[in-house]
């Protein structure tokens, strides 16, 4: 795992070249701070800051074919490497190294783009083609790393993180109002929003070819929730969901350092759990976090299930004054705006999990989107029956739902009534599984003073997408979970960015293609849905205790904006002063102000779900603005990637600075 | 009689109604109410007018606007006064 950056035709003396990489690669120094390489010739410099997992001693970069005509920067891992070098072998390609990374070079070489549907991983890479003076940019199917871009500027540069682009020459960040306003309105991203104008996030499954004058952009893999067989009976579709799952941890395990395990307290990190210890060779180390606040924590689960398996547990308690201490830092790293405060501790379990010596982690994220596992698809089911089901029907599915949520009450049920009443029509095209959460959304857009509908970008994006039009309405609820919740926030600021601020890569066995088609295969076959995960808990049922087994979903949440009220930290100044506010243009500053002095004054049970999101939203924008746009405040946590290898293949290269060792600017 | 319903409104979704803000105005439409809201305008309703509401009377859109809300409580008030007297 790693980062990488890069720049293809800046308009900028070559001698500047290596500068310019070498800044850009410093401030994302943080995910590879093992080492650091890069390429630079007249045209292109790219280079990768370097966290070694796979043959950490030959598989520096950036890494060249035998001619030298093509060039890789690489982050992540193809967990099916060894497979794929094999097959390359037997076709007369000869290696190097034992990387995972001069596979994915000689695939790209030998199948070209037919290369990319045989990876099973999370990646995003960069190849360039000297002879052909293209460069190749790719990112995984789900999401799983970063990739962005831009042409704002006169030539094409990329990164892993947008914080990068300070190096660029002349380049400033500015803050993207219909973009803003629909990243509110959805939660999350869609896969190729940034949040800044001229920054694209290259979406998931999607790969680009970067030309002079020309930048193409393709998608590889779409995402399919049709499976590819099908399942005869219940007892097959538990073995296949063992089986697939038991495979999916092994290829996951591929490192030649130690892998640790981020035990939530729900099921799915504890499967992730029981079967890495039935293939670890010694005593597995697991992670979690903890909160004072006991409606968040799940610490007595945790311990449950360490203890169970016999795990070395260590367990990250987190404070309110944590959380609004790390959230400058935690909000920098995630670079998009964001609706809770739950990946902060995410930013701490990740730096506990680095000083306790693991670079990587496998994590239970994706099962949820697999298996159905959100109310949100129940909800679905439901509201798509509303109209015709019986009285009692529709009684019994809503005793059902919600009743983690204490909010909700039994005698609310004729106002849930009235509720989904409301939302058993669609009204926004192609969003209907959505619209309830869509409406609290509307809530927060209006932090932002414009008339635009905070929906067209989302509502074009499935309307543009074959097929989409003809999956079911929990099938679309699925895949708009992938595309926005999943890949917009949870694998990303609440994951990757998280446990990459700390030099740790995070492996999610949930997320490999043949666990997610076995889901396909078997979600609503046997049952009615409204048991979530019935069949993943059933799979495991007797290998593991029954307090977890049998528990509920407990969505990962930490405090909001009791957070913030408790001891409210000096950059609140940015949202309660009216100076600071009004250097957002685009801010409904009345609007904030309000939403501000409520949320500060009212307990956490006060405060609204849609309040807290709000919230969370105005104090993320008004720091990304601070740092970003305005380059001030920003986290000053240095870490050090000493360069390696330099590749200079610049006509006047002799008398070119082109090396030395640098620090990251977080 | 109506006073609280606009104060509680106003107060719960960040709005003043108005010119700008109509009494009519749909507040699903207009983006204002959102799920747990509309739960809690329930429950201040029922408490504050002393009344419950039946299943049967949410799925006639009872609580999309002020100026319906407030024709229904003084429906049910007027109705539980008859019923008492």
């Amino acid at each position: 795992m790693c980062g990488i950056a890069g720049f293809f035709q800046l308009p900028q003396h070559p001698g500047e070249h290596a500068a310019t990489v070498r800044g850009m690669l410093s401030a994302i120094a943080h995910r590879g701070p093992d080492s650091t390489g890069y390429y630079v010739d007249d045209h292109c410099a790219f280079g990768t800051t370097r966290l070694s997992i796979i043959d950490i001693n030959s598989g520096a970069q950036p890494l060249s074919d035998e001619t030298g005509r093509y060039w890789i920067c690489y982050n992540g891992e193809v967990y099916n490497y060894l497979e794929l070098r094999a097959e390359l072998e037997a076709k007369g390609r000869v290696f190097q190294t034992r990387s995972d990374t001069e596979v994915v070079l000689q695939a790209w070489i030998h199948w070209g783009e037919a290369c990319l549907r045989k990876f099973n991983g999370g990646y995003a890479f960069a190849i360039y083609d000297r002879a052909a003076a293209e460069l190749i940019l790719v990112r995984d199917r789900f999401g799983k790393r970063p990739l962005f871009y831009t042409t704002g500027g006169p030539g094409f540069a990329f990164a892993s993180e947008m914080k990068a682009f300070f190096a660029l020459p002349d380049f400033h960040f500015e803050q993207d109002v219909g973009q803003v306003q629909s990243i509110l309105a959805q939660w999350t991203p869609l896969p190729h929003q940034s949040g800044f104008r001229h920054i694209r996030n290259l979406p998931m499954g999607c790969w680009m070819r970067v030309t002079t004058g020309k930048v193409e952009e393709r998608t590889y893999e779409a995402l399919t929730l049709e499976p590819s067989s099908t399942v005869a009976s219940e007892a097959g579709a538990l073995d296949l969901i063992r089986e697939r799952l038991a495979d999916s941890v092994a290829l996951r395990l591929r490192s030649d350092v130690e892998v640790g395990v981020y035990l939530s307290g729900g099921v799915d990190s504890a499967i992730v759990a029981l079967l890495t210890c039935d293939r670890a060779k010694g005593r597995v180390r697991t992670f979690s976090v903890e909160f004072d606040d006991a409606k968040l924590d799940e610490s007595k689960e945790q311990r449950l299930m360490a203890e169970y398996l016999g795990t070395q547990h260590l367990g990250v308690r987190v404070s309110h004054g944590d959380i609004a201490t790390q959230f400058p830092a935690a909000i920098f790293h995630a670079e998009i705006p964001a609706f809770r405060s739950a990946f902060v501790p995410m930013y701490l379990l990740a730096e506990s999990t680095r000083q306790a010596g693991i670079k990587v982690v496998l994590s239970g994220e994706g099962a949820d989107e697999a298996f159905l596992g959100y109310d949100l698809y129940k909800e679905t089911i439901l509201r798509a029956e509303w109209n015709t089901a019986p009285e009692q029907v529709r009684r019994a599915r809503l005793a059902q739902l919600y009743p983690h949520l204490g909010h909700y009450q039994p005698q609310d049920i004729a106002a849930i009534t009235g509720l989904y009443h409301q939302f058993a029509e669609e009204k926004i095209p192609g969003l209907f599984s959505h619209e309830l959460r869509l409406q609290n959304g509307r809530f927060s857009a209006r932090l932002i003073r414009s008339q635009d509908d905070p929906f067209r970008a989302m509502r074009e994006m499935v309307r543009a997408t074959d097929g989409y039009a003809a999956l079911t309405a929990v099938q679309k609820a699925q895949w708009l979970e992938y595309k926005t919740l999943l890949a917009g926030y949870l694998l990303s600021t609440q994951g990757e960015r998280m446990t990459m601020a700390h030099g740790v890569e995070n492996r999610c066995p949930f997320l490999d293609p043949a666990v997610v088609d076995a889901a396909c295969a078997v979600n609503l076959r046997f049952d009615d849905g409204f048991t979530e995960k019935r069949l993943l808990r059933q799979a495991f049922r007797e290998r593991l205790p029954e307090a977890i087994v049998n528990k509920r979903k407990f969505p990962y949440r930490a405090p909001d904006g009791a957070a913030f009220a408790a001891a409210p930290p000096d950059y609140l100044e940015l949202l309660l002063s009216e100076a600071e506010l009004s250097q957002i243009p685009y801010l409904d500053s009345r609007f904030a102000r309000s939403l501000t002095t409520k949320v500060l004054a009212n307990g956490a049970s006060e405060t609204s779900t849609k309040e807290n999101q709000t919230f969370l939203f105005l104090l993320s924008l008004a720091l990304l603005h601070r740092m970003f746009v305005k380059r001030e405040g920003m986290p000053r946590r240095r870490v050090h990637s000493p360069v390696e290898r330099v590749i200079d293949l610049r006509s006047g290269a002799a008398g070119y600075d082109s090396q030395g060792n640098f620090a990251s600017v977080t | 009689m109506h006073q609280p319903i606009r104060a509680f409104i106003e107060e719960q979704f960040l709005i003043e109604f108005g010119d700008d803000f109509p009494e009519d105005t749909d507040l699903f439409r207009a983006g204002v109410m959102d799920s747990f809201g509309y739960v809690r305008l329930c429950r201040f309703l029922e408490q504050t007018y002393q009344f419950k509401f039946a299943e049967e009377e949410m799925t006639s859109n009872i609580l999309v606007s002020l100026t319906r809300m407030e024709q229904f409580v003084d429906h049910k008030v007027s109705r539980g006064r008859a019923a008492s007297g």
